[in-house]
């Protein structure tokens, strides 16, 4: 009789006794634990409705679609749509705009999570903690189209508040949302406020897995709250922290349209303009499924390429750090 | 296995959205008593009202009468929004019977084949085709020689008009600007000599926001129409035969450019005009924040768009006023298109036989019992006939067909609609204001801004339209123009041409050219 081992989260091992090639187990073992399979259905079928079954769909990147032709009529055109978005004018510009402001958010977004996962945690006053938890994440839940008024009440020339602060300092009003300089300044930094909340979420839970014996010996031997973050939190959430950046490095083209697209306008385009503001208005606006579909599989493709040599490195770096 | 059984029927149930589709008409449009289904995919007529009610009398008399099952979707109010919904419909050959379509969209799905030609179509609702489709009407909708829709007027042409504060003039001592340089004075008045005498500076001379487009307005957008018409380069293309092509390849787009660059680094202008989306625009000239803008007739004077302002400013007036003239004696309030929405039936709708009663829904909806409900909704309920047999609220308080419970009733009037006497009669009413007691009558502005010199540009939503890059490099370049960020000088300008040009915008005018004469829109 052969058994699985597999190393579980919290690192002890699990012993299965289920043969992956005997049916007959696996099905017992399936009935034995049905409630916990009829859990995994739910996300099961959501995978293969939205994401597995469109894939067969994603062959018109290669074609002329044509709707009335279908799928499978249309004609094929092999890389001509990829090389339509690579040879594109912007091509160049719209790539960086879109890693830098990917790039941004992972460093200014990732740290200011930490930071407010640990400053909750570390929190000892019950109603402080909630407060600030609650006004964190509630940015989160209000959409681009309600941040874009706030964020106008804000900064605008004439009458944001901002703007109001700097004209009493005796400055020049800037345009903050037409102004090339600050226009990125204010993506990222509004992306942070509206984020950071909810993606402390992850880190709060990692920390609420410590064991709190090791805070307690660590006071007892004399260490202050900065020993016991930088010797105890950091290393035992470092596994988290991989693992967010791994998944984020591999979206990393996803530099999120909601946001661009209701902020940008044209005199910031050079600064502004990412693949997916592209896509809208080349693919979506003018009826080029085709190259849209190529553009959204040239980000998947370069991100899994990326992901995947980021957790080799990772891997090499630090074994056990990395997601697979 | 009873749990096993569970397993199964949960796995059924959450698949079940994968054949939801199923038939999209269960019942066949010929040889088949039951009732044909149609789906209407409509511009709501009132975007921030919800869609048509469930109890709508009209789904009835459809059911009973024309053995239609009418199924009514609202389109997005958005017409980029609407662009993407359609079109992603179209490509997953997904359409419905009947929608209503933008030009370029249309010329789209014909390319794919998704919507079917309507030529043989008008002899079926003689009466709709009488009232509403014109010789102009069916080209509107005709690409490659044959009609692809039914294209029935949509908003009343040159219904924008320059307005000025008059209270601010007087308050100032200041005479209506005639010229550019005059506007520029009355500007500089209204920005820095504090024309609400509120002892603030917190008023500036011109308000805007950029409304463009790929087919009339172009940059910096309609909005700067009385700017562009003092050089007579209002409108993004040019239909006048002795300078047919893209306006802005003329010397005087770049004299327009510079004066209107003049004013924003002088800061005459709002400086919030590049941020401002439509009803942030609304909302400032109501809060009294400047004092000369290009607004349109409803939006400016109907009863509940000027409470606002009447409440504010129970002092202050606006007032049309003619174009403004530029140095070479151009003036013009702005380029002007024939407005048409069109609606087009899917190739799917006819492949299935469902053509003929679609003409029978678009003429019964013409029909007077149709036309009066898709307007105004039910007589007694949600309006009533005046002595002259103009609808009116009456007394119908809240239901009536301008109430927020009524108004749901007449989602459907854009697609009965054709600007008729009793229409613009009925929906804009002479009225007294509420708190300055002013008599107002959204009409009688429409007719005054129609009486001003515009430019016709009829055919300019017929025009070619670039690819997506041609289009944000001709944007952004006159944005980076205006907000300074790039120095507004001849070899600036003359570099910007020339790049314009090698990236398409060349080939662009020439095809636009090319089409213009083809089909008949130079005048």
């Amino acid at each position: 009789m052969t058994t699985n081992k597999n190393k579980a989260t919290n690192g002890s091992t699990v012993v299965v006794n289920a043969p992956l090639n005997s049916k007959g187990r696996l099905g017992k073992e399936i009935r034995r634990h049905a409630s916990v399979y009829l859990l995994l259905i739910i996300p099961l079928v959501y995978y293969i409705i939205f994401k597995y079954v469109p894939i067969w769909n994603a062959q018109i990147a290669f074609k002329d679609f044509q709707a009335r032709k279908g799928v499978l009529g249309s004609a094929w055109i092999g890389f001509q749509n990829f090389s339509d978005f690579i040879n594109s004018f912007y091509f160049w510009e719209l790539l960086r705009n879109t890693v830098f402001y990917s790039v941004g958010k992972i460093i200014i977004s990732l740290p200011l999570s930490i930071i407010l996962a640990i400053a909750i945690y570390e929190c000892t006053r019950p109603i402080l903690r909630k407060i600030v938890q609650t006004l964190a994440y509630l940015p989160h839940f209000l959409s681009w189209v309600i941040m874009y008024g706030i964020l106008l009440s804000l900064l605008a020339p004439a009458d944001g508040v901002l703007n109001d602060l700097i004209k009493l300092c005796g400055g020049a009003p800037i345009d903050f949302l037409s102004s090339v300089d600050a226009f990125p300044w204010v993506v990222l930094i509004s992306d942070a406020w509206k984020e950071m909340g909810w993606s402390a979420i992850i880190f709060i839970a990692a920390l609420m897995g410590i064991d709190v014996s090791l805070f307690e010996a660590a006071m007892v031997e004399g260490a202050n709250s900065w020993q016991r973050i930088k010797y105890i939190t950091l290393p035992a959430i470092k596994p988290v922290i991989v693992t967010v950046l791994l998944l984020k490095i591999g979206t990393i083209l996803d530099a999120g349209f909601d946001q661009i697209y209701m902020l940008y306008s044209q005199p910031v385009y050079s600064v502004a303009d990412i693949i997916d503001t592209w896509v809208y208005r080349q693919g979506l606006l003018q009826f080029e499924f085709g190259l849209a579909t190529a553009v959204g599989l040239f980000k998947g493709v370069f991100g899994m390429i990326l992901m995947l040599v980021s957790n080799k490195l990772v891997s090499k770096m630090n074994e056990g750090s990395s997601i697979f | 296995m009873k749990k096993f059984a569970i397993v199964l029927f949960a796995l059924a149930l959450l698949a079940s959205p994968l054949f939801a589709q199923g038939s999209k008409d269960s019942a066949s449009a010929a040889g088949s008593n039951e009732p044909v289904t149609i789906e209407v995919w409509y511009g709501a007529a009132i975007t921030e009202a919800g869609p048509v009610p469930d109890d709508w009398v009209g789904y009835d008399i459809l059911r009973d009468e024309h053995n239609i099952n009418l199924v009514l979707t609202a389109l997005p109010s958005n017409e980029n929004d609407q662009d993407v919904r359609i079109q992603a419909a179209g490509a997953a050959n997904d359409l419905p019977e009947l929608f209503m379509v933008r030009r370029p969209v249309l010329q789209n799905l014909v390319r794919q084949g998704l919507v079917a030609p309507v030529d043989d179509y008008f002899a079926l609702m003689p009466h709709r085709t009488e009232i509403m489709y014109d010789e102009n009407a069916i080209r509107m909708a005709t690409i490659d020689g044959e009609c692809y829709g039914f294209a029935s007027p949509g908003a009343i042409a040159r219904n924008e008009g320059l307005l000025i504060r008059k209270d601010w003039l007087d308050n100032l001592g200041l005479e209506v600007p005639t010229t550019t340089e005059e506007l520029r004075e009355v500007l500089r008045a209204f920005t820095f000599d504090d024309p609400d005498g509120n002892g603030r500076d917190d008023t500036w001379g011109f308000g805007a926001f950029v409304e463009s487009d790929m087919t009339i307005n172009g940059y910096p957008g309609s909005r700067f129409f009385p700017l562009l018409g003092a050089f007579d380069v209002a409108g993004l293309w040019s239909l006048d035969g002795d300078h047919l092509g893209l306006n802005v390849l003329r010397p005087e787009f770049y004299d327009a450019m510079v004066y209107i660059r003049s004013l924003i680094a002088e800061g005459l202008v709002d400086p919030n005009w590049l941020s401002y989306r439509k009803d942030d625009f609304r909302a400032a000239w109501k809060q009294g924040r400047f004092g000369v803008m290009k607004e349109q007739n409803a939006a400016f004077a109907a009863e509940s768009n000027y409470a606002p302002f009447d409440a504010n400013f129970p002092d202050g007036e606006w007032i049309v006023v003619d174009a403004i003239e530029g140095p070479d004696g151009y003036a013009a309030i702005g380029a002007y298109d024939q407005n048409y929405r069109i609606l087009a039936i899917s190739q799917e709708a006819v492949d299935a036989g469902k053509a003929e009663k679609i003409c029978e829904l678009l003429e019964w909806m013409s029909s007077d019992e149709g036309y009066l409900l898709c307007g105004w909704g039910q007589e007694g309920i949600n309006y009533v006939l005046d002595e002259n047999g103009i609808p009116t609220a009456g007394d119908l308080g809240d239901m009536a067909f301008s109430g927020t419970a009524g108004q749901v009733y007449t989602q459907l009037r854009n697609m009965v609609f054709y600007n008729s006497d009793t229409e613009l009669a009925s929906r804009y009413p002479t009225y007294t204001t509420a708190v300055s007691g002013k008599t107002m009558s959204a009409l009688a502005t429409l007719r005054e801004m129609q009486s001003k010199e515009w430019i016709p540009a009829i055919g300019s939503g017929m025009m070619p339209t670039p690819n997506a890059d041609v289009f944000r490099y001709f944007e952004q370049s006159l944005a980076e123009f205006l907000s300074g960020q790039k120095e507004l000088t001849p070899e600036n300008w003359q570099a910007f041409l020339d790049q314009f040009d090698k990236i398409g915008g060349g080939a662009w005018n020439a095809e636009g050219v090319a089409y213009a004469q083809e089909n008949g829109l130079v005048y």
